[in-house]
């Protein structure tokens, strides 16, 4: 068993989720994204959300426009559809669920009662 | 006194040290193959690139307006490796299928004229076979020794029977770009090593 690796897992587990979480609060483009997702400890290598939010773009979660920067190229801002507003509702659910599961199993039955 | 080349990432143009464009442009080429097999790769390679191109700008100053291999070392470990970045399960399972010990020469009893030696080379090395055979009849009739080597394989190529053996004959398409590639890299290593 590789510590490291199993951390990395259970990361890699949230990430999806968690960057839609950060969108759903404001619209924002990818370094925002990295900023926020940085700072929670979630993501470690940066390159890591490219691909997601494209493939969360491809599959209809996420939308982009372009917007004109103070400094530097247009950026890529991203929002929720309304498909991807129903999926993080389903993972916000699971996640409580996974929240109070775990919890649950940590401290044994005879706690909860 | 180095040599610098000019470089457009993400819609800017960045004076970069020629070895640190080398080192970038091997990333880059790396991430391209590694997310060959996506839907939108080009998207997702120019969402990189241009947030490669805001993390130099934030390297470059009025006092420092070359990027260095330093910078680019920085960066690419911000952004991290093909292989940090790549969270497909699959991708492990691939990487197994396609370590050298997979791709084997074989005889190719298929497509055999006498002995299938040179169908099966032609299968290793993805050429046609009448190529080769063209080779050791010609090195048969200059001096025979077409039919020693010809022989010689004969005897230690084992004959593709099962379909295992018949695709690990023909070896894996990424598999042979993995070679390439790191055949490739072993080479820049040997060059670099030799020039210091």
């Amino acid at each position: 068993m590789d510590l490291e690796n199993t951390k990395a897992q259970m990361r890699k587990g949230i990430l999806e989720y968690c960057i839609l979480s950060v969108i759903s609060r404001n619209s924002c483009y990818a370094s925002d994204i990295i900023k926020e997702l940085k700072e929670a400890k979630v993501i470690v290598v940066e390159g890591t959300l490219y691909p997601l939010l494209t493939r969360q773009k491809n599959s209809g979660l996420l939308s982009y426009r372009w917007e004109e920067s103070p400094q530097g190229p247009p950026r890529k801002y991203y929002e929720l559809t309304d498909a991807g507003r129903e999926y993080l509702k389903e993972l916000d659910n699971s996640w409580e669920e996974l929240i109070d599961s775990v919890h649950l199993i940590r401290k044994g039955k005879q706690s909860t009662i | 006194m180095k040599i610098t080349v000019s470089a457009n990432l993400g819609g800017y143009s960045f004076n970069i040290d020629e070895d640190a464009y080398t080192e970038l442009k091997r990333y880059l080429k790396n991430l391209e193959m590694h997310f060959a097999e996506e839907e939108s790769s080009s998207e997702i390679l120019s969402d990189i690139e241009t947030r490669m191109s805001e993390l130099f700008r934030q390297k470059l100053t009025s006092y420092k307006q070359v990027i260095t291999i330093e910078d680019v070392r920085e960066v690419t470990a911000i952004l991290g490796s093909p292989e940090d970045i790549s969270d497909n399960e699959g991708s492990t399972a691939r990487q197994k299928f396609s370590s050298p010990g997979y791709h084997r020469m074989y005889r190719d009893p298929d497509h055999r004229i006498i002995g299938g030696v040179c169908a099966g080379v032609g299968a290793y090395w993805r050429i046609e076979p009448w190529i080769i055979r063209i080779i050791f009849v010609a090195l048969a009739m200059a001096g025979g020794l077409g039919i020693l080597i010809y022989l010689i394989l004969y005897i230690v190529l084992p004959e593709a029977r099962t379909t295992a053996q018949k695709i690990e004959m023909k070896g894996d398409p990424v598999n042979i770009h993995n070679i390439k590639e790191s055949v490739k890299r072993e080479f820049d290593t040997v060059r670099k090593t030799m020039k210091l």
